[in-house]
């Protein structure tokens, strides 16, 4: 097998793991459908942008949960902002977080709050370090004379 | 779903322009969308990165903003040549609704049309927006397919029917 047709592979085998194990749904699919040659870098503009807001969110959720009275209106309004931007990029376990970091505020529970705010966290890293090596492999593929393969 | 299946039953089965799994690969083969002035509504910066990108590709001409005042400083200074609203319900400052009202307190139900995005699930939120003047409904998160479905729906019904 070509280095072409292994790289491939491999970013096909890849992004199959990452459907299956719910970092992303449907919704990147779509998000991948969007770009063409007009905006050839689309997704990876609109996967940035949602990192940057989600760590501006997650301080301001943080400083929330910090103050001696927690102000669970506004860290709700911050996790539902997450919540929807998560889910309009298709980032699934972000936005399951927050379905569940959303119940919390209702409750006006604080620790589960941090635990939360702690699982976001958590799942942000993961999926930056996963898109980045989907990105990698689309790059190293595009160098090699080949064309990102279309989603099924 | 129960929002989806309604609009359904009042589709006019006519030519099906958007087949299943074809809408993707014939991005701007609608010829009823393209070059729809849209205003695009939105304060959160990665929904309305999307949602622009995803009218684009229907052959929308698309001005994204991000709040309701921008929104009607836009429209109060295009001498109405913008064919559609889409809006965000929920934003700080002022919401969907009181956008709308404030449209439709100067301006026909039909010019511009209003299509609401929302994430609510409430039963009642078609017939809030009604109320306040709009034509139509989108649930977010947006889909291609949903998109074309609502707008093809909202013109039709606007009398610039396919």
């Amino acid at each position: 097998m070509d280095l072409l047709s292994q790289l491939q592979r491999q970013l096909a085998d890849f992004t199959a793991s990452l459907y299956r194990e719910g970092f992303v749904d449907d919704q990147f699919t779509q998000l991948q459908k969007l770009q063409d040659e007009s905006s050839p870098e689309f997704v990876v503009e609109v996967v940035s942008l949602f990192f940057e807001d989600c760590e501006k969110l997650v301080n301001n959720m943080a400083k929330a949960l910090e103050q001696q009275v927690v102000d669970f209106k506004q860290v709700d309004s911050h996790v539902h902002q997450l919540k929807g931007s998560s889910s309009s990029i298709g980032a699934a376990r972000i936005k399951n977080v927050c379905i569940a970091f959303k119940t919390f505020c209702e409750a006006q529970n604080r620790e589960g709050c941090l635990r939360c705010l702690q699982q976001v966290n958590h799942e942000h890293a993961q999926l930056k370090t996963n898109l980045q090596t989907l990105f990698t492999l689309e790059r190293q593929i595009v160098a090699n004379g080949g064309s990102i393969p279309a989603m099924q | 779903m129960s929002l989806v299946l309604r609009f359904q039953i009042q589709l006019s089965y006519g030519r099906a322009i958007f087949a299943p799994g074809t809408s993707s690969e014939q991005p701007n083969s609608n010829p009823h969308f393209r070059g729809l002035r849209v205003i695009l509504t939105d304060d959160d910066d990665v929904n309305r990165t999307v949602t622009k990108k995803l009218l684009e590709k229907l052959g929308c001409e698309v001005t994204a903003v991000s709040s309701g005042f921008e929104c009607l400083s836009a429209l109060s200074s295009a001498e109405n040549s913008f064919r559609l609203v889409v809006l965000d319900l929920q934003m700080p400052e002022m919401d969907g609704f009181e956008v709308a009202k404030r449209i439709r307190k100067f301006c026909s139900r039909n010019w511009p049309l209003i299509i609401a995005l929302t994430a609510s699930a409430e039963d009642n939120i078609w017939e809030r927006c009604l109320q306040m003047g709009m034509n139509g409904v989108i649930r977010k998160p947006v889909l291609l397919q949903g998109m074309a479905d609502e707008l093809r729906r909202v013109l039709q019904r606007a009398g610039e029917g396919l």
